[in-house]
C-alpha cells in the first residue's frame, strides 16, 4: 500500500493540527483526538471528516505523518457519505472486472515512451451537472504535450484507485493498482505522464511502478510552447494532491509564467493553501462547501481573472460555487476557473482563456 | 612532554567565558578572555531581568563585567578571534586575528564627541535591530572594553574615502584609519571554550509571519523592556501605540524534529514568563498569554515562580500550541487560533503583539571554532560531552562549559564555567602564579590633618533611578551641603569610564572622601572603593548611598517625594563620609586544605577536583560507602551502568594522595572562618581546612500516603531500576506516575530529574519487552534540553501517555489505576496494571539543617541549601570560603551535579590558591581596658570571632587574673553585634563607630536651613 509507516504515536498532543485544519473550522473535528483516540482507546472515531488535504503535515512540528495515520485507520472501515450515490465507486469496481477497455478517445504515438493517463474526466462530464467540459483537460493536455514535441501514447488504465484507497477499500485499491501496474508494465513507456493530480500522487507514492511519473505541470514548466499573449492576472490554487502531498509547487507557477500571465498569490498559498473542501467523493456537504467559500473569497482579494488548478475535484467543486453564485451575499466570482491545462491550451489557440475566454462554448 | 603554560585561553566573553576567566585569574593562573564583539557580556548584557527573582540583569553583570576588565591577570582581548590551534594539552600555540578597530585604544576616552558627527547610522545589533548606532559606537553604555570601534563595513570613510568627522572632532587623535587586522600568537596551557549560542532566526517558519513589525521574537521583547532599550523600557507597537493583548507562542525552533530541530531550548518557558511577567510590572492593564506545550519549570525555585505567574500575576497560560499566526488582510491585525485547554474547542484570538519564543542554536562561530580546535560535535552543532565529564572535550586540554554544550540558563551556565575553569587549572597547578602580576597601587596619600574635601556621584543609572528622581535637583542641592566640593551626575556610575572618571576628580578636586548615590553596596561598593584605592585614596573613605533599591525602585508612583527622599539619603551619606576613617586590612597566613561533606557523584568530584590541585582535602561521608543517591540507580541516560562511573571514581579518591577519605563518620563541629577552619569528626579526629564544599545531596522521597505505596506492586523509580538490572520486572502492563507527591503543598517544587529518568526507565522496560503496555501519567513532561530526545523515543516505542492535574488525580487501587483523561473530555480511564511507578521527589536528606548550622549557612523553604545569588553565584554561599554542589542546593542531573561539583572546587581553589589571606578593614575591635569580660559578645557573635582570654593584670603593687575579650580578625565580619551589645562600649564596630551613626541619624532628623521643606 502507501510507502511510509504511520508514527502517530510520537504526537505530543501540542494541539497544532486542529489550529490549522481546515475541517475543523467547520465541523468538530481533531486530527489531535483522533490520534489519541487511536492510541490510548484504539477507536477510529472521526477518520472520516479528514478531507486528507493535508494542512496538518506540514505544520506538526514532531513529524507526525497524519496521512498515512488516517490512511490506516480508513482502510477497512466502513465510509460515509459518498457523493453522488458512490457512483464513481460503483465505476471503479466494475472496472476490476472489465477487461481491457477498447474505447480510444485521443489519437496517440502508441510507439512513445511517454505515456499520457487522462484520467477520469470523462465520468466526471457524465455525472456532474456544470457548465464546462472536464474532456477538455484530456485533449488540452494532448495538444500540449504534441506542441512540446513529446506526442504520447494514451494510456488506456483504469481508474487509479485514489478516491478506493482513501475511502478505506484497500481491497478494491489493490486490484485497480495490479490491473494497472501490469498495463503499464506492458506498454513499454519509461515516463508516465497524468493530468490529475490525484492520479499523481497515487502513482507516485502508492505504486511501485519502475517508470518515472510526472505531473504534465512539470512537463510543461521547461517546453517551450512559444505562447506569449498571456496578459491574465492568474491565482493559482495549489491541489493538496499536487502540492503538500508530493511538494510539487513551482511547476505549474513556472507553466503560466512563461505565458507572461501576472501570477497573484492568494493569502494562503503553495504549503499553507486551504483546502477546495472536498476529498475523495466524501463530505461533500454544508459544512466542507463553506471551505469553497473561503477560498473562492481569497481567490476575489486577489483581483485575478483566473483562478488555475490541478485537480478536477478542485475544478468540479469551485466551479460548483460559481454556478451558485449569490452576490446577493457576496458569493459572486468574476474570474474563471480553469484546469492548468485547459487554461495553456486556449492560449495556443490565440484566444484569451483569462478574462471570460473563448473556447469556453 | 612540552614545558607546562601557566595560562589558559578562554574563547568567548559572555558570562561563562567571564565567570572561567574570573576563576582562573584569582587561582593564579594568566587569561586570554578573547571575545569576537567590540565588548563582554554576551546576551546576558542583552536581557533586562532575569528570571526568577526578577533582578535586573545587568545590574548584576555589570560588577563582573568591570571586574574582569580590571583583574590584572586576565588580558581581554575584544573584537578578536581564534584562527589556529596548535600543540598539546599544557602547551597550545593560538594565533589570534585582532580585528581593526581604527581607534587607538590607549587615546580613545570614549567622551563620544565621535558618536555625535558621524552621520552614518546602522541597525544596532545590542538592540537587537531595533534601533540605530553610528558606524562609530560603543557596543552598550556599560560596555568593556570601553573604547569606541569603527564599524568598517558601514564607515563612509573606510568604504568611500569620505567624510573622516570622527577623526576631525576626535581631540586625542585616537582615530587611526591606517589600522589593519593582525595576527597575535598566545602561548596557553589550556583553551575553554565558552562561545554561547545564537538565538534561533524564525524567519524560516514562514507561518508565524516574523517579518510582520507587531511579531517580534522573545530576545527583541527583552530589549523593548528594557531602560536602555530603543523605547528607554516602554514596550510599544509599530504604530506607537502601546500593545493592550501580547501573546507568547513556546517552543519556536525547539521541540521541533521536523526542521531538524528536536531538543527542547530549556530556557524559554522560563523567560516567557519573566517577559510577561516584568511586562505585567511596567502595564497592569496589560493582557498576557503563553501558548505551550509542556509548561517546563524545573530549575530551582521555577515552579514556585510559574505558580505565582500563573495564580497571583494572572497570566493566561495555554497548553496549545497555535500552528501559526493569521494577519488580517484588512486591518493587518494579528490572532492566532488554538484549541481551548480541557476541550476540544477551537478559539480564534486577536493578539496586539505576538513574541516568539525562540530557541538556543549553535552558533555558526562556535561551529567554525569546534573545526578549528578539531573538537566532536553531534549533528547539531553542540560539542559532545559525556555525562560523568559535563566539560571534557575530544581534545585533552581543551574545554567548554555554557550553551555551546547544550541549551541551559544563567546558572548552570556558570556552574558549568567555574565546572571548566577548574578542569583547566588542575592540569595546568604545577604552573600556578608563574604568568601573574602582582596589583601594584599608586601609594596611599595623608589626608591626616586634612579637613573633609567630599565628592558625590549621583548616578542615574539609565532610568532606574532618573526616570523617578530629578538627579540635576539632587546633584544641585548636594552642593550645599557641608564639606562637599564637587558634585555631578552619571547615566552609569559602575561604567569603566566612569570609574575612570571619578579618579580623575579625586586628584582634580583634591578630594579626600567620595559618596556615590547610586545602589546597592551589596554588589557595587567593592567596585567604588577600588576605584579610590587607584586614585591613592583609602578605600574606606568611600560611601555608597542607595537611592535605587531605597528610593527610585519603591517609590515610582511619587517621583516629588522620591527626590525628597534622595537628597535625604544623600545627605546621610555625606554627614557619615566626613566621619570615617582611615582602615587597613591584614595579611594572614592561612591553612590551604579543602574539606567536603557527602561522598556522592558531587562530593567526590569536588574533593578530587581539590586534591588534583595539590591540595590536602579531607572526603567525609556518613554512610559507610561512597556513592550516595547515584548508587540507587542503576543506569545512566546513555545506557550505561552507574558502577561503569562510580568505580574508577572511588578508586581515584581512595588512591589520590592528597586527600583523605572518612566514610561512615560525620562531621560534628566546626568553628572559625574561611582560611582558618577547624572541625571535630565523630570519630574524635580534629581537622584543620580554609574552605569547605557541602555536597550533602539529596534523597529519594518515601511516598508513604501516595498512590498507594507500600503494596507490593507500587515502587519507586530506584526500586525500579533495581528490578530492571535483576531483570525481576514482572509485568506485562505498567503505569508510571509522575510528580508523586511533589509539586504540591507540601513540596512546591519540581524535582527536576524524574521526567528524564521515567524516560529511561520507559525504555529500559520497552527494550526488555516490546510487548509491555506502559502508560506514564504525568503533569507536564519535562525533559528539557537534550532529553527531548528520550521522550520522543519513548513515544515510538509506543508507551502512552496521560495527563492529568494536581486537583484530580489517578487513584491506584487493587491491579487498577483509574485516570480522568484530560484530554478527551474528563472521561475516566482505567488502566488494568500489574506494577505501578511513582516518580517520588528529591528531598533534602535527614541532618542538612545540622550541616547548614555548622557553617551558619542558610537552607531555603524546602530545606536545600540557599546558595548567594542565584543567577550568578551559583554554588558559593554568602559566607566566605564555604560552597555547595550537587543535589544538596536541589535536585539535579548527574552531569549537572559534577558540573557544579568541580565548579565548587573552582571556587574553593581560587582561595586555597592564594599564598595569604586578605581580611577585611571593617571588623570589631575591642579596647581592652574598658572591657570586663563579661562574655555577652562571644555569645552574640553568629561566626565565633570573639573569644575570651585568661590575662593577668599586673599594677604596681597588685597583680590578679581576669578575662579580657579579644576578636579574630579573620573571622570577624565586622557586623557589630557584638559592639550593640557589649554593655561598656568596649567594643568599636570599625566603619560603623557610634560617632559615625549618630551623625547619620542627625543628617536625617535635622535638617539644615538650606533646605527647603517639602509641602
Amino acid at each position: 500500500m502507501t510507502n511510509n509507516s504511520n508514527n502517530s504515536q510520537v504526537c505530543y498532543q501540542c494541539g497544532t493540527c486542529i489550529a490549522i485544519c481546515p475541517v475543523r473550522r467547520v465541523v468538530k473535528f481533531s486530527p489531535r483526538v483522533a490520534i489519541y483516540d487511536s492510541n490510548i482507546y484504539d477507536t477510529d472515531t472521526d477518520v472520516w471528516d479528514c478531507l486528507t488535504c493535508g494542512q496538518c503535515v506540514t505544520a506538526c512540528p514532531q513529524g507526525v505523518r497524519l496521512l498515512d495515520f488516517f490512511l490506516d485507520q480508513r482502510i477497512g472501515g466502513e465510509p460515509r457519505d459518498i457523493v453522488h450515490k458512490g457512483v464513481f465507486t460503483e465505476l471503479a469496481d466494475l472496472m476490476t472486472q472489465l477487461g481491457n477497455s477498447k474505447t480510444t478517445l485521443l489519437k496517440g504515438d502508441d510507439t512513445a515512451g511517454i505515456g499520457y493517463f487522462p484520467g477520469c474526466v470523462d465520468f466526471h462530464d457524465m455525472f456532474f451537472d456544470l457548465d464546462m467540459d472536464f474532456g477538455e483537460i484530456a485533449t488540452s493536455s494532448v495538444t500540449l504535450l504534441s506542441k512540446a514535441g513529446l506526442s504520447p501514447k494514451i494510456m488506456q488504465l483504469k481508474c487509479c484507485g485514489h478516491d478506493q484507497l482513501w475511502q478505506g477499500n484497500q481491497e478494491m485499491f489493490d486490484k485497480l493498482k495490479e490491473e494497472n501496474t501490469r498495463l503499464i508494465n506492458e506498454s513499454g513507456i519509461d515516463t508516465l505522464v497524468v493530468s490529475c493530480a490525484e492520479c499523481y500522487r497515487t502513482f507516485l507514492m502508492d505504486y511501485d511502478l519502475d517508470c518515472e511519473v510526472k505531473h504534465i505541470s512539470q512537463v510543461l514548466a521547461d517546453a517551450d510552447l512559444g505562447i506569449t499573449n498571456g496578459s491574465a492576472t492568474a491565482a493559482i490554487h495549489d491541489a493538496c494532491r499536487l502540492g503538500r502531498h508530493t511538494g510539487e509547487y513551482d511547476a505549474p507557477r513556472k507553466a503560466i509564467a512563461a505565458t507572461g500571465a501576472n501570477i497573484v498569490e492568494m493569502q494562503h498559498t503553495k504549503e499553507n493553501a486551504l483546502c477546495c473542501g472536498v476529498s475523495s467523493m466524501m463530505n461533500c456537504n454544508d459544512h466542507t462547501k463553506a471551505l469553497r467559500v473561503l477560498r473562492m473569497d481569497e481567490a476575489k482579494r486577489t483581483g485575478a481573472d483566473v483562478l488555475i488548478t490541478s485537480c478536477p475535484k478542485c475544478l468540479a467543486h469551485l466551479n460548483c460555487l460559481k454556478e451558485e453564485e449569490d452576490s446577493e451575499h457576496g458569493h459572486d466570482y468574476p474570474f474563471e476557473v480553469l484546469d492548468l491545462t485547459v487554461y495553456l491550451a486556449r492560449k495556443l489557440g490565440g484566444g484569451n482563456g483569462g478574462d471570460g475566454g473563448d473556447g469556453d462554448e | 612532554m612540552a614545558e607546562l603554560v601557566g595560562a589558559v585561553a578562554v574563547a568567548g566573553g559572555g558570562i561563562a567565558g567571564i565567570q572561567s576567566a574570573l576563576d582562573l585569574a584569582d587561582s593564579g593562573l594568566k587569561v586570554y578572555l578573547i571575545e569576537s564583539s567590540p565588548a563582554i557580556g554576551g546576551v546576558m548584557a542583552q536581557l533586562d531581568k532575569t528570571f526568577p527573582t526578577l533582578d535586573c540583569s545587568m545590574c548584576t553583570l555589570s560588577p563582573k563585567l568591570a571586574e574582569a576588565s580590571r583583574h590584572q591577570n586576565i588580558e581581554l582581548l575584544a573584537y578578536s578571534e581564534i584562527k589556529e590551534i596548535s600543540g598539546e594539552a599544557g602547551n597550545f600555540e593560538i594565533t589570534v586575528t585582532r580585528k581593526a578597530t581604527y581607534v587607538d585604544p590607549v587615546k580613545c576616552t570614549a567622551c563620544e564627541l565621535c558618536l555625535a558627527k558621524c552621520p552614518v547610522k546602522v541597525l544596532d545589533e545590542y538592540n537587537a535591530g531595533m534601533s540605530k548606532r553610528k558606524a562609530i559606537y560603543l557596543p552598550f553604555p556599560q560596555a568593556v572594553s570601553r573604547v569606541m570601534t569603527i564599524d568598517a563595513e558601514h564607515c563612509i570613510y573606510l568604504t568611500k574615502g569620505k567624510c573622516g568627522n570622527c577623526k576631525k572632532v576626535c581631540e586625542n587623535d585616537a582615530i587611526d584609519y591606517e589600522m589593519k587586522d593582525r595576527d597575535e600568537v598566545i602561548n596557553v596551557g589550556s583553551v575553554i571554550l565558552s562561545t554561547g549560542f545564537a538565538p534561533f532566526d524564525p524567519t524560516e517558519l514562514e507561518q508565524f509571519h516574523y517579518e510582520h513589525l507587531d511579531v517580534v521574537t522573545a530576545l527583541e521583547f527583552e530589549r523593548l523592556l528594557s531602560s536602555s532599550g530603543p523605547y528607554v523600557g516602554h514596550v510599544k507597537m509599530a504604530n506607537g501605540e502601546t500593545p493592550k493583548k501580547i501573546a507568547w507562542l513556546q517552543c519556536i525552533g525547539s521541540r521541533n524534529p521536523e526542521i531538524g530541530r528536536p531538543n527542547c531550548s530549556a530556557v524559554c518557558c522560563m523567560y516567557a514568563t519573566k517577559e510577561a511577567m516584568v511586562a505585567m510590572e511596567h502595564d497592569s492593564e496589560l493582557e498576557t498569554t503563553i501558548f505551550n506545550i509542556d509548561l517546563r519549570a524545573f530549575g530551582k525555585g521555577f515552579e514556585q515562580f510559574y505558580q505565582r505567574a500563573k495564580n497571583e500575576t494572572g497570566i493566561r497560560f495555554i497548553r496549545s500550541r497555535p500552528s501559526g499566526v493569521d494577519i488580517d488582510p484588512v486591518t493587518n491585525r494579528l490572532s492566532v487560533r488554538y484549541e481551548v485547554e480541557g476541550s476540544t474547542e477551537t478559539a480564534g484570538e486577536e493578539f496586539d503583539m505576538v513574541i516568539l519564543s525562540i530557541g538556543l542554536t549553535p552558533s555558526e562561530s562556535s561551529k567554525k571554532l569546534a573545526e578549528i580546535a578539531g573538537i566532536e560535535m553531534d549533528e547539531y552543532g553542540n560539542i559532545t560531552t559525556a555525562i560523568d565529564a559535563p566539560m571534557t572535550t575530544s581534545v585533552p586540554g581543551i574545554f567548554a562549559c555554557g550553551t555551546i554544550v547544550a541549551p541551559k540558563d544563567i546558572p548552570d551556565t556558570v556552574a558549568d564555567a567555574s565546572g571548566a575553569a577548574s578542569k583547566a587549572h588542575s592540569i595546568l597547578a604545577s604552573a600556578r602564579g608563574t604568568l601573574v602580576i602582582e596589583r601594584t597601587y599608586v601609594p596611599e596619600k595623608d589626608i591626616t590633618d586634612e579637613e573633609p574635601r567630599i565628592g558625590v556621584v549621583v548616578c542615574d543609572c539609565g532610568i532606574n533611578i532618573a526616570s523617578v528622581v530629578d538627579v540635576p535637583a539632587v546633584v544641585e542641592y548636594v552642593k550645599t551641603l557641608p564639606y562637599v566640593v564637587h558634585a555631578y551626575e552619571q547615566t552609569y556610575a559602575c561604567s569603566t569610564d566612569s570609574l575612570d572618571n571619578i579618579k580623575d576628580v579625586i586628584k582634580e578636586h583634591n578630594l579626600n572622601r567620595v559618596v556615590v548615590a547610586s545602589c546597592t553596596p551589596r554588589t557595587h561598593e567593592p567596585l567604588f572603593q577600588d576605584t579610590c584605592r587607584d586614585a591613592g585614596l583609602n578605600p574606606y573613605l568611600f560611601e555608597l548611598a542607595n537611592i535605587r533599591e531605597h528610593c527610585s525602585w519603591v517609590h515610582q508612583q511619587e517621583p516629588k517625594l522620591a527626590t525628597e527622599k534622595a537628597k535625604d539619603i544623600t545627605r546621610m551619606s555625606v554627614a557619615r563620609v566626613a566621619l570615617l576613617d582611615l582602615l587597613y586590612t591584614q595579611k594572614l597566613d592561612f591553612n590551604h586544605g579543602g574539606l567536603v561533606i557527602g561522598g556522592g557523584v558531587a562530593g567526590m568530584t569536588a574533593a578530587l577536583d581539590i586534591a588534583e590541585k595539590g591540595f590536602t582535602t579531607y572526603l567525609v561521608e556518613r554512610e559507610p560507602e561512597l556513592g550516595g543517591l547515584f548508587r540507587t540507580f542503576t543506569r545512566l541516560q546513555d545506557g550505561r551502568t552507574t558502577t561503569e562511573i562510580l568505580d574508577p571514581m572511588i578508586a581515584a579518591v581512595n588512591s589520590n594522595p592528597n586527600l583523605t577519605v572518612y566514610t561512615g563518620t560525620t562531621l560534628d563541629e566546626v568553628e572559625g572562618a574561611m582560611g582558618r577552619f577547624k572541625g571535630k569528626l565523630s570519630n574524635g579526629e580534629e581537622i584543620e581546612f580554609g574552605s569547605a564544599i557541602i555536597a550533602t545531596g539529596a534523597n529519594e522521597f518515601e511516598p508513604e500516603g501516595y498512590f498507594g505505596y507500600g503494596a507490593d506492586n507500587v515502587i519507586t523509580q530506584s526500586a525500579l531500576e533495581v528490578k530492571l538490572d535483576e531483570g525481576t520486572v514482572d509485568a506485562a502492563s505498567v503505569v508510571m506516575i509522575q510528580c508523586a507527591g511533589g509539586r504540591n503543598d507540601e513540596r512546591p517544587y519540581c524535582s527536576r530529574v524524574y521526567c528524564t529518568t521515567a524516560m529511561k526507565n520507559v525504555i529500559r522496560l520497552k527494550e526488555e519487552d516490546p510487548e509491555r503496555n506502559i502508560y506514564v501519567l504525568y503533569r507536564d513532561i519535562r525533559t528539557y534540553g537534550v532529553w527531548e530526545e528520550l521522550y520522543t523515543r519513548a513515544r515510538e516505542f509506543g508507551v502512552i501517555f496521560m495527563r492529568y492535574t494536581e486537583d484530580d488525580e489517578p487513584v491506584v487501587a487493587d491491579g487498577t489505576v483509574t485516570i480522568t483523561d484530560k484530554l478527551l473530555n474528563d472521561t475516566k480511564f482505567e488502566i488494568a496494571t500489574d506494577l505501578v511507578v511513582l516518580s517520588a521527589p528529591l528531598v533534602a536528606p535527614e541532618g542538612a539543617e545540622d550541616t547548614a548550622m555548622l557553617f551558619k549557612v542558610p537552607v531555603d523553604s524546602n530545606k536545600f541549601f540557599l546558595e548567594a545569588h542565584i543567577k550568578l553565584r551559583p554554588v558559593d554561599f554568602a559566607t566566605d570560603g564555604v560552597f555547595l554542589a550537587g543535589s544538596a542546593q536541589a535536585p539535579k542531573l548527574v552531569d549537572e551535579s559534577i558540573s557544579q561539583a568541580s565548579a565548587a572546587a573552582s571556587r574553593a581553589c581560587s582561595i586555597l590558591a592564594k599564598e595569604q589571606l586578605e581580611t577585611s578593614g571593617v571588623i570589631s575591635v575591642v579596647d581592652a581596658d574598658v572591657c570586663i569580660g563579661c562574655g555577652r559578645c562571644v555569645e552574640v557573635c553568629p561566626y565565633g570571632a570573639p573569644e575570651l582570654k585568661e590575662v593577668e593584670i599586673v599594677t604596681e603593687e597588685i597583680s590578679y587574673m581576669t578575662r579580657k575579650s579579644e576578636i579574630d580578625p579573620a573571622i570577624c565580619k565586622g557586623c557589630g553585634s557584638c559592639a550593640a551589645e557589649c554593655p561598656t562600649s568596649a567594643i568599636t564596630a570599625r566603619h560603623f563607630t557610634t560617632k559615625q551613626i549618630s551623625a547619620v541619624i542627625d543628617a536625617f532628623a535635622f535638617t539644615d536651613g538650606s533646605i527647603e521643606e517639602v509641602a
